[in-house]
């Protein structure tokens, strides 16, 4: 059974420790995230929202409480389990593409579907390419495509073992207007279309306004200000109900 | 295993490999391969085919030397083994013609004698023999040169030997197993076995030796002797194998075998640093590819099994190219040497093979352990974080793992748990005080650097800042130095002190029984011929009859002594004794004191001094203030031992077991030797030359001083061969160091880039950063590598050690140099590349 949140999250909190001693930065938060929403988390920089992401992601561990991704309790787990949950739910998206430069485009899109075991990765590598624009590029390492090439590769890796929740750093940063376009329609338009729950952390206000919802991270305190889009949000399920 | 891996493992490794990413790992695993095939192979193959050579010496694998005749069922049971067997007995006899006699060494050689060698004869006295297989027929008899000029003999001449006559038929030139001495006894006389019985020399009361000799596979002599041994009677029997050559060519090779291991575990051990050094590099380089897999989803377990299969990928290529290579080069010096060796290097060793798979294997993984545990260890979060290193922090694995796996190669490798705790020890020793040093470096450096900021500041600055990864570059750059000047100096040292043994104009004649009266004519004769003699050496022969009054042995000849018998209670029958105020050239005093000239004797102070070689002394258990007496003549000679030498047999300039103080022997009057050089073109001068001197003696020396010198040059060349291997091995790591250190001055290189600095001023700080760290380097490598030298060459190449001061200023002006080039060409690269290019490699 589906649960209908894909994120649950209990009052979490991280804190690292320095040499002037113990740093929270992250204080307790708590949030649900419902299945196929979009939710962006925005902030200036420093202001904890990577680490926030990083958490609801599984690639770090919470140091309290409670966290759960599609129903399973992802702060009981090690990073071993963590592993295997990001590959059968989770897609990324990173600010510098995180493309693997001695594989190519194919190569890379194949990757998660790989270390998941799918069949035919290669098919649907090819597809999702073809679907990115760049099914001529196939077989070109990542040094020979541009910034914005790269970020298109990482969309289609993102998406070829169908995640039911994408998260996405910064997607647009190192990139230009143009390509940034581009990139934001990409990704919203395979968002849609597979029903995939999409975290986005951005500092941009336009692309944080694209989704359904906002939370703000200020000094690794979490505040929603979702007004406008938890109307657009009520008036949508309205309307999809009506 | 999953096919994950093995696809992304083989992907991975076949576009690195393509894309260069490998090279330098590698090639150091190539290299390390190839290297240790290539020097263990032609080792084993130089040392198979010269202890076939060494048998010869012997005449065969194995000889039992006995006093009396051994039991039948000793040589039935080596015929049930399948060994080859063959007999000699021997012994000394005045020999008879023409009214002349002459004290000789009746040699009765049974069938199949020589098992190993040959022998050689010729139709005329003093000339080149031809090799032979055959034996004197019954009847007949082959005697030496000495004898025929002694004699006055000619070929067809009537000899008589205890109650038999023998018709002398051949010259005979050589045996192979005359042995090296310079003085090898009398004349030989050799007839066929079964003419021995009718000489009636052998009865009860005479003096006779017999050897048995023996050839065989290894292993089946290795049984007969553990079958024989219980049988023996150390007083009566003696057995010897081609390892107890102690010939100057024996030691010669031993010298030079202990040479290719230590110079191939140089290489080893720099290949090896080659692997860390390049795998820390590909470690870190493959930190974001490991970050992502993780993020992606992949297991710990799926990350392990890429990156070793990835290991196992680059190992297996490495060690097949390194295996051809490795043979290649090992087959090109054999065909080198094919011609000038006089041996052949046919026979196939797989062992080499072995080691060479195993130090490639070894080396990939235990010098990769560290970088990759690093790199398994890098955590996910890397990819949000990109300043995220490797979790794993600990050096000590590092530390433990290479420190392990360079000492298990040694040992392993050498079998030599001397030579490898030396090299081992002084490396760590090396490291230790490099640290010291850096950081002192470092310390000075901040006050060095202070000042306008140009590109020496900056070059201190970087030093400085990255004192940690300085003093590690500056460690393995003094260690492939010392390695290097280790390999090299040794090279010269052994090279120049074989050339110095036999220098060109050695003596390859010697003359004996010289009286005190023929003595100025023979030297206005030799004058007069245009040959120049050496000193003349006053010699008395004597019968060393006891130590400490307590009698010993006196029946066995010093000439078996000199070919090699060990354990003998007692000297030969009588002993060439010399007296001299002065120590020979190459000789050393090991133990007590030289005589001292200055000591006013009187009559009273007995007993006087003596000299004694120490080996002798070993043998005899002679000590220090033990007293021997010999007889000479009808005196009986008391001394004491006040000192034990060190011989260098090996210089063939004449040598003495025992030697006396001047005044002990005042009241002898002595014959004299002396030696002389003479080009092989004028041979013929030799007749004339002795011709007026008919009871002096003459011993040819020329061949076995031809063979030492043509052995030894083909070893040089060897040697030079291994030295070659060795600057290439340490090149590589002074290569991959450079790189992997320019990766990680890019980063500091773009922002300086950006910020405006002048290529030039970069590039020169770069080069001041080099310099100082070459120098550095070469300084402490000198001085290290005298550490290393003096414990190599006095405990393991038994060598006299010498101070290299040269070393101390080539050193670190070549270190800086060569280090400061490879820095400039590397960032000069770097350099070329633009400011955004790099600054889009760092992101």
């Amino acid at each position: 059974m589906t649960p209908e949140k894909m994120i649950v999250a209990n009052g979490i909190s991280k804190t690292v420790s320095t040499a002037q001693g113990q740093l929270q930065i992250l204080q307790p938060i708590s949030f649900n995230v419902s299945v196929g929403e979009s939710v962006a988390i925005v902030g200036a920089s420093g202001s904890g929202k990577s680490t926030l992401l990083s958490l609801l992601a599984g690639l770090d561990e919470v140091t309290s409480g409670e966290i759960f991704l599609n129903g399973q309790a992802m702060h009981a787990m090690n990073e071993e389990q963590r592993a295997q949950l990001r590959g059968a739910n989770v897609g990324f998206i990173f600010q510098s593409f995180m493309l693997v430069q001695s594989l190519s485009a194919i190569e890379n899109i194949m990757l998660p579907a790989e270390i998941a075991g799918t069949a035919n990765a290669k098919q649907r590598a090819l597809d999702l390419l073809k679907l990115v624009g760049l099914d001529h590029r196939a077989s070109h390492y990542p040094n020979q495509l541009s910034g914005g090439e790269q970020q298109r590769v990482a969309i289609a890796r993102a998406f070829i073992t169908q995640p039911k929740v994408l998260f996405a750093d910064e997607p647009t940063g190192n990139l230009d207007a143009a390509n940034s376009g581009k990139i934001e329609q990409l990704l919203f338009e395979l968002n849609r279309d597979a029903n995939t729950t999409l975290i986005l952390v951005t500092h941009d206000q336009e692309l944080a306004a694209k989704c359904q919802r906002q939370l703000h991270m200020h000094a690794g305190e979490l505040t929603e200000t979702a007004e406008l889009s938890s109307i657009k949000h009520a008036l949508n399920a309205t309307q999809k109900r009506g | 295993m999953s096919s994950f891996s093995l696809n992304l493992a083989w992907r991975l490794f076949k576009h690195e490999t393509r894309r260069g990413e490998l090279t330098i790992i590698l090639l150091a695993i190539v290299l390390a391969v190839s290297s240790v095939l290539s020097l263990s192979l032609f080792s084993e193959r130089l040392q198979s085919a010269l202890s076939t050579k060494s048998a010869e010496f012997i005449a065969a694998d194995r000889v039992l030397s006995a006093r009396k005749p051994v039991a039948d069922a000793w040589l039935e049971q080596a015929q049930t083994l399948e060994l080859d067997t063959a007999q000699q007995v021997r012994t000394r006899s005045m020999v008879f013609a023409k009214q002349h006699m002459l004290l000789a060494e009746l040699c009765a050689a049974g069938p199949g004698y020589p098992l190993k060698g040959q022998l050689k004869v010729s139709d005329q006295a003093f000339s080149e023999g031809l090799p032979t297989s055959e034996l004197p027929g019954p009847g007949e008899a082959w005697v030496e040169s000495r004898l025929m000029q002694s004699l006055a003999l000619n070929i067809g001449d009537s000899l008589d030997v205890g109650d038999a006559a023998f018709t002398v038929t051949k010259v005979l030139v050589s045996v192979p197993d005359a042995g090296f001495s310079v003085f090898a006894g009398d004349p030989k006389v050799l007839i066929p076995l079964s003419g021995l019985p009718a000489t009636n020399l052998t009865g009860p009361g005479s003096r006779v030796s017999y050897s048995y000799y023996f050839v065989g596979d290894t292993s089946v002599l290795d049984e007969y002797y553990t079958w024989l041994r219980p049988q023996l009677d150390r007083e009566i029997h003696d057995w010897n194998s081609v390892d107890d050559d102690d010939s100057p060519l024996g030691r010669s090779v031993q010298r030079a075998e202990q040479y290719f291991l230590l110079a191939s575990l140089l290489a080893i051990v720099l290949a090896a640093v080659s692997i860390a050094v390049a795998a820390q590099r590909y470690s870190q380089r493959h930190y974001d590819p490991v970050a992502i897999m993780k993020t992606l989803g992949a297991t710990g377990r799926q990350v392990k099994q890429v990156y070793v299969l990835q290991i196992l990928f680059i190992s297996t290529l490495g060690i097949l190219i390194g295996g051809l290579i490795g043979f290649l080069l090992q087959q090109a010096v054999v065909w080198a040497l094919a011609g000038q060796l006089d041996v052949s290097m046919d026979a196939w060793h797989w062992r080499p093979v072995f080691i060479a798979i195993f130090t490639g294997a070894v080396c990939a993984f235990l010098f990769s352990l560290y970088p990759l545990l690093k790199l398994f260890s890098v955590s996910p979060l890397r990819v949000l974080r990109r300043d995220l290193g490797a979790n794993l922090s600990s050096r000590a694995i590092q530390f433990i793992a290479s420190g392990g796996a360079i000492f298990l190669l040694m040992w392993a490798y050498s079998q030599n748990l001397q030579i490898s705790a030396i090299l081992f020890v002084s490396g760590i020793l090396l490291v230790l005080a490099l640290l010291l040093v850096t950081f002192g470096l470092i310390w000075l450096g901040r006050r060095l650097g202070q000042g306008k900021m140009g590109a020496w500041r900056l070059a201190w600055a970087r030093i400085h800042r990255r004192a940690l990864d300085n003093s590690v570059q500056l460690i393995s750059f003094a260690i492939t130095i010392m390695l290097l000047l280790v390999v090299l100096v040794m090279r010269n040292d052994m090279v120049k002190q074989w050339q110095d043994q036999l220098p060109q104009g050695t003596p390859n004649y010697f003359l004996i029984n010289i009286s005190q009266e023929q003595m100025p004519n023979l030297a206005e004769h030799f004058n007069q011929a245009d040959v120049s003699l050496d000193k003349f050496y006053p010699v008395v022969r004597g019968r060393f009859v006891a130590i400490n009054g307590e009698k010993i042995r006196t029946d066995i000849s010093k000439e078996e002594e000199s070919a090699g018998d060990a354990g003998r209670q007692g000297l030969g029958r009588e002993a060439n004794l010399t007296w001299n105020t002065q120590l020979q050239i190459g000789s050393k005093i090991v133990a007590g004191r030289w005589f001292d000239e200055n000591t006013s004797a009187s009559e009273e102070q007995m007993p006087f001094e003596v000299s004694v070689e120490e080996r002798l002394a070993q043998r005899l258990g002679i000590n220090l203030d033990d007293t021997l007496t010999f007889n000479i003549g009808s005196e009986v000679v008391r001394v004491k031992v006040t000192s034990l030498r060190d011989v260098n047999w090996q210089s063939m300039q004449p040598n003495f077991f025992f030697v006396i103080e001047p005044r002990a022997m005042a009241q002898f009057v002595p014959t004299y030797m002396s030696s002389f050089y003479l080009p092989i073109d004028d041979k013929p001068k030799l007749t004339e030359l002795l011709q007026p001197f008919a009871s002096v003696t003459l011993f040819d020396v020329d061949a076995q001083i031809n063979q030492l010198r043509s052995i030894v040059e083909q070893v040089s060349v060897a040697v030079e061969f291994i030295l070659v291997l060795v600057l290439i091995a340490g090149s590589l790591v002074l290569v991959a160091q450079v790189q992997a250190s320019m990766d990680e001055r890019q980063q500091e290189l773009a922002i300086l880039r950006t910020l405006g600095a002048k290529g030039s001023l970069i590039r020169w700080s770069v080069i001041c950063e080099f310099v100082i760290i070459g120098m550095t380097a070469g300084l402490m490598a000198a001085t290290f590598n005298e550490l290393s030298l003096y414990l190599l060459q006095t405990e393991v190449f038994s060598m006299q050690a010498t101070v290299h001061g040269q070393f101390f200023i080539i050193a670190p002006i070549s270190g800086a140099i060569v280090v400061a080039c490879l820095g400039g060409i590397s960032c000069w690269r770097l350099l070329r590349l633009n400011t955004s290019h790099l600054l889009r490699q760092m992101v």
